[in-house]
C-alpha cells in the first residue's frame, strides 16, 4: 500500500471520556479484531492501566480501512498516555502521527488533560478530528459540548462528530473523517532512514523492542541500525506492525508505523525521541525534539524489613528495564537504614512505582515525603542540584536556592472558584488569569513551586471542588526562593530522614503542624520526648510526647505464664521493628507525619 | 495417663520428682454467663455437663501419680456452681491421690449471687478455708458494662455469709481502670470493700482481651479505650490507701491483712514452683514441662472417657527459658527475687545471669539491685512490662 493510503493518528481524551471504547470501536468496525476476541480495552496491557481506568504505556495498532470511496487505507491508530507526567511520551506519540481525534465527553465537557493534550496535538502541526462522545448518556449535552468544542478549535459546529462509543452510533463516521481530513505522511522514501522512537517496552526473548515511525526511508531486516543521540549500533532482532498482536513484517516503509526489535538490553539504552537511522548510510540531522527523560521528583524507598533490600533492589533494576525515567541509587539513613533514593518523572509516576513495587514483588516499603530537585548556587557560582534537605550546603556557601515552578491549569466550576484560589495561595500558588469556557466552567492559570503540589494537591483541589476539577501542570522553569533546611530533633538529635526544605514564610507553620503530627504517632517512652523543629540552630516549634505512666500485665498466674511470655516476646520483637534512634523509638508513621500535615 | 502429652512421655531428662510437693489447680469452666471481658476457657450454658465433667475429672485424677500437695485453689470459670455433693466426690478423689498437707490452704472462687450461707457452711465443712469472691465494683453500672449477673448487695450477703459460715480467710476481686472511670468512683469502689474489712484484695487493671465482647465495643467506638495515665493513678491512690489500712502489698496486685494472709497458692506460680492443673484448659508445670489440657469440656469429657491423652501444646522449658521466668513472675513480688535462692536452683548467681538487664533496669529506675535482691520500682510496678520484656 502507498504513501498516499496510510493515515496516523491517535485519539486525545480526559481519563473516562471514552478513549478506549472508541479505540476498540475502530478496531472491530476495520474488522482487526473481531467482537469475539476483543478483552476488553485491548490497547491497555497492564492491569494496573485497567484498574485504574487509564492509560501508562502508549501503543500502536495497525488497520485496513476499505472507505467510502472504494479504497483501502492502512490506519495506525497510536494510543497516547493519559496523565500529564508522561507529557514527554506523549509529545512523542503525537510527533508520530499527522492527526488526531479529541473526544470529549458530552456530559463533562472539557477537561485539564484534554486542553493540555490538545496544545501539544496542535503544537505538532496535527490535523484535528473533534469528537463528542457518549451522546447517549441521559446526562449527555451534546448540543453544548460540541459548541464549546467548535468554539475551542474555531470550527463550525457540524464538523464536530457526535457518538456513542459504547452503543457505536456513528463510528463510521469517524473513520471516514480520519481518511478524509488527515493529510497522508509526507517523508521522502530516497532520504536515508529516520525513524522516531515514541516508545518502547521489554520483552524477555527479543529485547528493547522500539515503537516507531519511519519518517523518511525505509528500514529493512538484515541491515544495522544506529540510534542518533547515543551512537549505538545494533542489529534489529525483528521488524513489524501490531495487529494488535505482533507480527513480523521484515520491512517498514516511509510512513509506516511498527515495532523495531532492537536486541539491546535496556530501554535506557533506546530512548524515547531518539531517532533510528541506518548506520551504512546514517541521516544528516536526527529528528528534532529529543529530550532525555529527566526525574522531577525524588522520594526514598526503603524496606520495612531490611531483610528485602536486596529484594528491593532487584525489583527496581527489573521495573527500570521498562521505564527509562525511573532513577535509584542506594541511600542509607541513620534512621531507616538501607534504602534507595528515587528520581520520577511525577508524583503520578512515583506512585505508579510504589504500587508495582508493592503488587507485584510485593514487598512493604516505606517512603520518605517527595522532595523536588532544588538548584542550590553555590558563593563559588558552582549550580548543585540537591534533592534532599541532608544534601544541602552549609549556608555560608550558599548564595541562592532555586526551585522548579510550575505552570497550572485548574477547570473547575464556577462556583468553586474560592476553594481554589484559597488552596492554590496558600501554597505559595501565584494567581494570573481566570477564563470562562462558558458560564459555569472556568480555566484558572496559577503559577506555582513544584515542592507545593507534590503532597497531595491533587487530592486538596478534588475534596475542595466535590470532584468537579481537573488540574494539569507543565515545568516553567527554576526561580530562587527564601528557601531554608528545616531540621526535626527528637530527643535533641536531628534525624536525618526527617529534615526538609521549606520556604522560610511557611516554616513556622509547618514545623509546628509536624511535630504535633509527630507526637501523635511516637510511642511514649521511659522518658519525656521532646520533639522540636528548628531552622540552624534555633527552636521554631516544640512538642513533648510525655512518659509512659503504666505498662503492665494485671494478672499473672500459673496457667498464663506460657501465654504471657509469648505477648512480651512479640512485644519484644515489635519493639525491635521499630526504628530505634538514639534511645528513642520512632515508627513508621513518624516519617510519613509530613504527608498528612493538613489532615488536622 | 497424665504423663503422655501428644505421644510424648514427661521426665526424661528431669524427672517429675513424686516426692516434691505441688500446688494443685482444679479448673471449673463453667459459667451462668460469660463477663464482657472475660477471655479465660470458661463457657456459659453447658451447665448440664457438669456432672459429666466431675466423673472426667476423678478420672483424671486417679490417673495422676501421687504426690505431696501444699495447696489447693477451685478456679475458673464458676466453681461455686459446683453442688456440695460434686465438690466432695472430687476432694474425695483428690485426697486419696494426693497426700494433703494439715492446713493446707483450700480456695474456691466463688461469684455472688451463686453462693448462701448454707452452702458455704458445707464446703467449710469439706475443707475448703480460703473464699475468693469476684466482686469487682461497688456500682451498678459498671457491674453491668463487665457483664456481672450479681449487686453489690449480693457481695456484702456472700461475705457476711462467708464470715456467718466459719471461712475466715476471703479475698475480693477488684477491677478498675473501666472505660470512662473516674478516680472518684474507684474510690468509692474500694472503700465500699473496705468497709467489709477483706483478708485479701486483689485489684485488677481492667485489660481489654482479644476476642471478647469488651474489645469488640472498644474497637467499635461505643466505649473508649481505658486511660492509662489515670488507671495509673489508681493503682498508686490503692497503693497509699491499702497501706494505711495496714494491707501489706505483697505482689503487684495483691494484698493481705498480715502475711498470714497471703495466698499461698498464688506465690507458688509466682516463685515458679510446680503445680499440676485439672480439669479443662489446665495448665501444669512439673519435671522441666509445661502443659495444658485440652480446652473444651466437651472435648475432656471424651477423651477421659475412651481412654486418650489430653495434654496438650507440651513446651520442654529450657534452663534458660525457666530462669527467664523465674524473672518475669517472681518480680510480680515485692520481696521480689532473691539472689541466694536463684543461685540455689540454677547454680548460678543472678549477676552472672542477667547481670546487663539488671544494670540497665535499674539506670533506668524502674528495678532495684543491690546484688542480693532484684525487686521492682514503686515505677517499675506500673511499668512491669518494660522490666519482663528484659527477661524473655
Amino acid at each position: 500500500m502507498g504513501q498516499e493510503s496510510i493515515r496516523n493518528f491517535c485519539i486525545i481524551a480526559h481519563i473516562d471520556h471514552g478513549k478506549s471504547t472508541l479505540a476498540d470501536r475502530l478496531l472491530e468496525l476495520t474488522g482487526t479484531i473481531s467482537p469475539r476476541e476483543m478483552a476488553e480495552q485491548v490497547l491497555d496491557s497492564m492491569d494496573l492501566e485497567r484498574e485504574r481506568g487509564i492509560t501508562i504505556k502508549a501503543s500502536a495498532v495497525r488497520m485496513t480501512y476499505r472507505a467510502a470511496d472504494g479504497q483501502s487505507y492502512e490506519l495506525n491508530l497510536i494510543d497516547t498516555p493519559g496523565h500529564v507526567d508522561f507529557s514527554y511520551e506523549v509529545s512523542r506519540a503525537l510527533a508520530a502521527c499527522e492527526g488526531a481525534l479529541l473526544v470529549v465527553d458530552a456530559s463533562q465537557g472539557i477537561e485539564a488533560q484534554t486542553m493540555a493534550n490538545l496544545y501539544l496535538a496542535l503544537e505538532a502541526g496535527l490535523e484535528i478530528i473533534p469528537v463528542v462522545n457518549k451522546i447517549d448518556l441521559p446526562a449527555a449535552r451534546p448540543d453544548e459540548v460540541a459548541k464549546e468544542v467548535a468554539d475551542l478549535l474555531g470550527v463550525p459546529t457540524e464538523e464536530v462528530l457526535r457518538v456513542s462509543a459504547k452503543e457505536g452510533t456513528n463510528v463510521p463516521a469517524v473513520l471516514e473523517a480520519v481518511v478524509q481530513k488527515i493529510p497522508p505522511p509526507s517523508g521522502r522514501p530516497d532520504a536515508p532512514l529516520r525513524a522516531l522512537i515514541f516508545d518502547s517496552h521489554y520483552d524477555s526473548y527479543k529485547g528493547v523492542v522500539a515503537y516507531v515511525r519511519v519518517v523518511d526511508g525505509v528500514v529493512e531486516k538484515g541491515r544495522r541500525l544506529m540510534l542518533m543521540a547515543t551512537g549505538l549500533e545494533t542489529e534489529p532482532v525483528e521488524i513489524g506492525v501490531f495487529t494488535p498482536g505482533m507480527q513480523p513484517t521484515g520491512r517498514l516503509e516511509t510512513g509506516e508505523v511498527g515495532y523495531i526489535a532492537t536486541g539491546l538490553k535496556t530501554v535506557r539504552e533506546c530512548r524515547v525521541g531518539d531517532t533510528l537511522t541506518d548506520a551504512a548510510r546514517p541521516a544528516e540531522e536526527p529528528l528534532p525534539g529529543y529530550r532525555p527523560a529527566k526525574p522531577m521528583v525524588f522520594a526514598s524507598l526503603y524496606p520495612v524489613e531490611a531483610e528485602d533490600y536486596q529484594d528491593l533492589r532487584e525489583a527496581l533494576e527489573k521495573l527500570r528495564l521498562n521505564d527509562a525515567a525511573l532513577t535509584f541509587e542506594p541511600e542509607t539513613s541513620q534512621a531507616l537504614q538501607f534504602g534507595f533514593r528515587c528520581g520520577f518523572l511525577g508524583l503520578f509516576h512515583m506512585e505508579i512505582v510504589q504500587e508495582r513495587l508493592e503488587r507485584e514483588y510485593g514487598l512493604d516499603l516505606i517512603a520518605t515525603a517527595p522532595s523536588v530537585a532544588y538548584q542550590v548556587v553555590t558563593t563559588r557560582g558552582e549550580v548543585l542540584e540537591v534533592s534532599r534537605a541532608a544534601d544541602l550546603p552549609d549556608p555560608s556557601v550558599v548564595r541562592e536556592i532555586r526551585e522548579p515552578w510550575m505552570k497550572v491549569q485548574i477547570f473547575t466550576p464556577a462556583a468553586y472558584i474560592g476553594p481554589v484560589m484559597e488552596l492554590v495561595t496558600r501554597r505559595r500558588g501565584q494567581y494570573e488569569t481566570t477564563e470562562y469556557l462558558d458560564s459555569q466552567r472556568v480555566v484558572l492559570t496559577f503559577h506555582m513551586p513544584l515542592s507545593e503540589m507534590i503532597v497531595d494537591l491533587h487530592d486538596r483541589l478534588k475534596s475542595a471542588t466535590r470532584g468537579y476539577a481537573s488540574m494539569d501542570y507543565t515545568f516553567e522553569g527554576y526561580r530562587p526562593g527564601d528557601l531554608v533546611k528545616m531540621d526535626i530533633l527528637v530527643n535533641e538529635q536531628p534525624v536525618d530522614a526527617l529534615a526538609l526544605i521549606v520556604h522560610r514564610d511557611q516554616a513556622y507553620e509547618k514545623g509546628s503542624a509536624l511535630v504535633r503530627k509527630m507526637k501523635e504517632v511516637i510511642p511514649r517512652q521511659l522518658f519525656p520526648v521532646p520533639i522540636q523543629a528548628a531552622i540552624g540552630s534555633r527552636i521554631i516549634a516544640r512538642e513533648t510526647v510525655r512518659a509512659l505512666r503504666k505498662d503492665v500485665l494485671a494478672k499473672c498466674y500459673g496457667g498464663d505464664v506460657t501465654r504471657k511470655r509469648k505477648l512480651l516476646e512479640k512485644q519484644k520483637a515489635g519493639k525491635k521493628r521499630l526504628k530505634q534512634f538514639g534511645q528513642v523509638v520512632l515508627p513508621q508513621e513518624a516519617f510519613l507525619a509530613i504527608l498528612r500535615l493538613e489532615e488536622e | 495417663m497424665w504423663v503422655k502429652c501428644s505421644g510424648v512421655t514427661i521426665g526424661t531428662d528431669s524427672p517429675p520428682n513424686p516426692l516434691r510437693p505441688l500446688a494443685l489447680y482444679v479448673h471449673i469452666p463453667f459459667c451462668r454467663s460469660r463477663c464482657t471481658y472475660c477471655a479465660f476457657n470458661t463457657y456459659a450454658g453447658m451447665d448440664a455437663l457438669i456432672p459429666a465433667y466431675v466423673e472426667a475429672l476423678s478420672v483424671e485424677i486417679r490417673a495422676a501419680p501421687g504426690a505431696p500437695a501444699r495447696t489447693l485453689y477451685f478456679g475458673g470459670g464458676t466453681p461455686s456452681l459446683l453442688s456440695q455433693d460434686a465438690l466432695a466426690s472430687i476432694l474425695q478423689a483428690l485426697q486419696e491421690r494426693f497426700r494433703f498437707s494439715p492446713q493446707m490452704e483450700i480456695t474456691l472462687e466463688a461469684n455472688p449471687g451463686t453462693v448462701d450461707q448454707m452452702y458455704l457452711r458445707a464446703v467449710r465443712e469439706l475443707g475448703v478455708n480460703r473464699l475468693s469472691l469476684g466482686v469487682q465494683s461497688a456500682h451498678a453500672d459498671e457491674l453491668h458494662l463487665l457483664g456481672r449477673q450479681h449487686t453489690w448487695e449480693d457481695a456484702m450477703k456472700a461475705v457476711a455469709d462467708a464470715r456467718a459460715a466459719g471461712l475466715e480467710n476471703v479475698n475480693l476481686d477488684l477491677i478498675y481502670g473501666l472505660p470512662g472511670q473516674t478516680l472518684a468512683r474507684w474510690k468509692e469502689t474500694l472503700e465500699a470493700a473496705l468497709s467489709l474489712d477483706p483478708d485479701h484484695l486483689s485489684l485488677y487493671a481492667l485489660t481489654v482481651e482479644e476476642g471478647t465482647p469488651l474489645e469488640e465495643q472498644v474497637v467499635r467506638g461505643a466505649l473508649p479505650p481505658p486511660d492509662d495515665d489515670r488507671t495509673a493513678e489508681m493503682y498508686e491512690w490503692a497503693e497509699t490507701r491499702l497501706a494505711q489500712a495496714g494491707y501489706i502489698h505483697y505482689e503487684l496486685s495483691n494484698w493481705a491483712r498480715s502475711d498470714r494472709y497471703f495466698c499461698q497458692h498464688n506465690r507458688i506460680y509466682w516463685r515458679n514452683e510446680p503445680y499440676l492443673g485439672l480439669g479443662a484448659g489446665a495448665s501444669s508445670w512439673w519435671g522441666g514441662r509445661r502443659w495444658t489440657n485440652v480446652r473444651h469440656p466437651r472435648e475432656y469429657i471424651r477423651r477421659l472417657k475412651t481412654g486418650q491423652p489430653i495434654g496438650e501444646e507440651m513446651e520442654v522449658i529450657s534452663r534458660q527459658l525457666e530462669m527467664g521466668e523465674t524473672m518475669l513472675m517472681g518480680l510480680r513480688l515485692m520481696e521480689g527475687v532473691s539472689d541466694a535462692r536463684f543461685r540455689a536452683r540454677f547454680g548460678v548467681g543472678l549477676g552472672e545471669a542477667f547481670g546487663a538487664e539488671l544494670t540497665r533496669l535499674a539506670a533506668q529506675g524502674l528495678l532495684e539491685w543491690d546484688g542480693k535482691t532484684a525487686r521492682l520500682t514503686p515505677r517499675g510496678r506500673l511499668l512491669g512490662n518494660w522490666v519482663f520484656r528484659e527477661f524473655v
